[in-house]
């Protein structure tokens, strides 16, 4: 199904409005809820109706990658009975606000819990049926930017030169997502000029506890990052650094705070917003930052 | 049965820090990783054909796997049959008594090598040098940093980490020690034509060559070397004994399948068709021959490889030793090979140190030294599951109660609290107490409780929002079934 967009709406006025369920991740609620909530703003404006169940807690990618397989498995449970609800006749799209959480869904629950049932003693036939009931709910999950760019017409592109960004594609959306590439065009018919700083494919240290447990090495690779981000700032003007994983963002923005620098570091969905409200500037873009945005 | 591999006993904190202040060496690994890197990737993408022959190589090689100690009984038949002796070494120790009888039983005076891993796993040279038998390794890298007394770096490129200046210096004091005449210039073709005479005059003098191995065919009982400086064909033609020692998961089925592989580690390691040269052994001298040594003995090394068999870490057993996930690794660019402290760095080394070893060394590696990015994935030429391996490593460190209790109690705690969604909001409620007390200090890490705190060690803390998104949702529903 593909939304047209129409007037100021981009939505045609006899297609009934999809519905898709948000999974805006811990830390997005946590500590940058204006990502969630320009996705849902952005949604709306394309016609899509946003559905938040609201028992939704955190994908358990930090814990499995950390080894702690049961930990994580309870909450992938969680998870999939949160998201399963109510969706029985009518299974939507989970759109998720990190390229890393869906990566998590779709290609570590089933095993993940498949292995844990076993590992807590219940019987095949129950391991089994977790197995399943992981894979419909990861067949469903989509990361937001890469869902928008593929299922929603985008308003036309205001005229004037796109604004440039350091775009940041973390490595689970770039190596575990296929085509996540395509995520970047997007923006570009936004008219925001999405660049990838050099050596774009380097990690950026981040790595879930890796940040906690080695912050000297998970530091040094920040450091090469921002080095990039920063060549982009000045050759090529970027305002920003966005990207559509908040775990990288969070550690290179408070590497960047913590070595006084003030540029701006935005989840894609907030810079979607603005380009929809037509206040695509570096003046907004700053705004952001500070919460002023909204 | 659990190998044994060497190791560096400093502390891993110790290694880290020691290496990033290297500058040097940090400057150098990067350029030489990144550029292996991309030339790799550049034969992969203009030889697209090649790829159907690299996934035969994958799945012919899993077989052999599969099928190892058929194929090594095969090998090891063929190889007597033309007059040569194999022997099978359970363990690293194993391996350097049987080279090291050899030796003796010959009086060998100077021993002669050419670049191999596994003699580096087994300290071959250590155990030569402390039975007063020296050894002259040949290949350039392997030549350099044994003038400088340290270990490899990297598993394809011994002296990755050392620049030209840096090996001018070295052979400047080799020159003099020896009293000849030094290199003219730090410029590589001088520094190669230093190392290439000097070398020279030890290939003629030694009595005994020792080499590894990149290939074993059963079918022939051949052994395969390829190399780059042709060193290998003088280890294995001049003196007259030839001792190779390679591990057991070398082995290939056939010349059929070697085909399809001997492309594998040239294209991922140096992003070429072929490497130089391909030196081939098939027995000793025959009768009526000029060439070739008198006696020829394998020493086919388990050292924890057998047991992996059957586990699903068999896979590991693929590697042909190209180096391309090291090359790939963001961590490896960041710290060099040193700073891992085993004989095999990188993703693969991370994996293989403690599964040879059953955990007895290095067990911090697979957490400590990988941020899970998946580049090894990508860039392995056998589709080895290098970032399944590292979970599955550190889900068994989690399980042997390896991690300390601090990582422990955090995630343990993080799971109880976030597998409901009452428990979620406490977790948030706390955070802002402690964000509170902590007021907008800087450094404040001491207030957060578990592992967090590290994370403040270099990096801001991020605060809570004022109103999280849940919170928000709570509201804009509520305004919304107003209207």
């Amino acid at each position: 199904m593909r939304i047209q967009h129409a007037g100021e709406t981009f939505r045609k006025e006899d297609e009934i409005p999809v519905k898709v369920q948000l999974f805006v991740s811990c830390l997005a609620d946590m500590v940058r809820p204006e990502a969630a909530i320009a996705a849902v703003h952005v949604l709306e404006k394309r016609g899509v109706g946003v559905e938040f169940p609201e028992g939704q807690t955190c994908c358990g990618q930090f814990s499995y990658n950390a080894g702690y397989q049961h930990e994580a498995a309870v909450m992938a449970r969680h998870f999939v009975r949160v998201f399963e609800s109510g969706t029985q006749e009518d299974p939507t799209d989970i759109l998720a606000l990190s390229g890393s959480c869906a990566a998590t869904v779709m290609h570590t629950y089933p095993g993940l819990l498949y292995e844990d049932a076993l590992q807590q003693g219940e019987p095949e036939t129950k391991a089994r049926e977790w197995k399943k009931r992981a894979e419909a709910v990861a067949g469903r999950v989509h990361e937001w930017s890469m869902w928008l760019g593929e299922h929603a017409d985008q308003p036309m592109a205001p005229n004037g030169s796109p604004l440039p960004v350091a775009y940041h594609l973390g490595c689970h959306m770039r190596r575990l997502l296929p085509e996540s590439r395509k995520a970047q065009d997007l923006l570009r018919a936004l008219g925001i000029d999405a660049r990838e700083p050099e050596n774009a494919e380097e990690c950026c240290g981040f790595g879930g506890t890796y940040s906690f447990t080695e912050p000297v090495v998970s530091t040094a690779l920040a450091d090469d990052k921002l080095a990039n981000v920063q060549n982009l700032v000045q050759d090529a003007g970027a305002v920003c650094l966005t990207g559509a994983d908040l775990g990288c963002l969070l550690h290179l923005e408070g590497r960047l705070r913590r070595q006084e620098s003030s540029l701006p570091v935005c989840h894609v969905a907030e810079l979607v917003e603005l380009a929809d409200q037509n206040r695509l500037t570096p003046d907004q873009v700053r705004q952001l930052e500070q919460g002023g945005g909204k | 049965m659990a190998g044994q591999l060497p190791y560096d006993n400093r502390p891993w904190p110790e290694r880290r820090d020691a290496a990033l202040q290297n500058q040097t060496m940090r400057h150098t690994i990067g350029f030489v990783t990144r550029r292996f890197t991309l030339i790799k990737g550049e034969i992969y993408r203009t030889s697209p054909d090649l790829e159907a022959s690299r996934k035969t190589a994958v799945g012919q090689k899993r077989q052999a796997i599969r099928d190892l100690p058929q194929l090594l009984e095969q090998f090891r038949n063929q190889v007597e049959r033309r007059g040569a002796h194999t022997y099978l070494a359970a363990q690293a120790q194993d391996a350097v008594d049987i080279a090291l009888n050899i030796a003796r039983s010959h009086q060998a005076e100077l021993v002669i090598k050419s670049k191999s891993m596994v003699t580096e796993e087994i300290e071959l040279n250590q155990a030569f040098e402390k039975a007063g038998i020296p050894v002259r390794e040949t290949d350039l890298g392997e030549y350099i940093i044994q003038l400088a007394k340290e270990r490899p770096s990297h598993i394809l490129a011994p002296a990755a980490h050392r620049n030209r200046h840096q090996v001018e210096e070295l052979f400047q004091a080799d020159a003099s020690r020896e009293k000849i005449s030094p290199p003219q210039s730090d410029e590589i073709e001088d520094l190669t034509r230093y190392a290439r005479s000097r070398l020279r005059q030890e290939f003629l003098r030694a009595d005994m060559g020792v080499t590894g191995g990149n290939f074993l065919v059963a079918e022939t009982g051949t052994l395969v070397l390829i190399t780059n400086e042709g060193n290998a064909d003088m280890v294995t033609s001049l003196p007259p004994v030839l001792v190779s020692i390679v591990g057991v998961e070398k082995i290939v089925r056939d010349w059929a399948s070697l085909t399809e592989i001997i492309q594998q580690p040239a294209m991922s390691g140096i992003g070429r068709h072929l490497s130089s040269y391909t030196t081939m052994i098939q027995g000793p001298k025959s009768p009526g021959s000029v060439e070739g040594p008198r006696e020829w003995h394998v020493i086919l090394v388990d050292n924890g490889r057998m047991a992996l068999r059957d586990t699903e870490f068999e896979d590991v057993l693929s590697c042909i030793r190209c180096g391309a996930c090291l090359n790939a690794c963001p961590v490896f660019r960041e710290v060099g090979g040193h700073a891992y402290g085993s004989v095999y760095p990188g993703p693969i080394g991370i994996v293989e140190t403690p599964l040879l070893t059953d955990f007895q060394v290095l067990p911090e590696l697979p957490s400590a030294l990988c941020t899970l990015c998946h580049a090894c994935q990508e860039a392995c030429p056998m589709d080895i599951a290098l970032p399944d391996h590292i979970i599955s490593l550190r889900h068994t460190i989690v399980k042997r109660h390896l991690n300390s209790s601090t990582v422990n109690w955090t995630l343990r705690t993080w799971a109880r609290f976030w597998s409901t969604p009452g428990g979620y909001r406490r977790s948030i409620s706390l955070a802002r107490v402690m964000q509170r007390l902590s007021g907008k200090k800087r450094n404040a890490q001491g207030l957060f409780p578990g592992i967090f705190a590290g994370w403040g060690q270099t990096r801001e803390i991020p605060q809570v929002a004022p109103k999280t998104f849940h919170e928000w949702w709570q509201e804009w529903k509520e305004r919304a079934e107003e209207k």
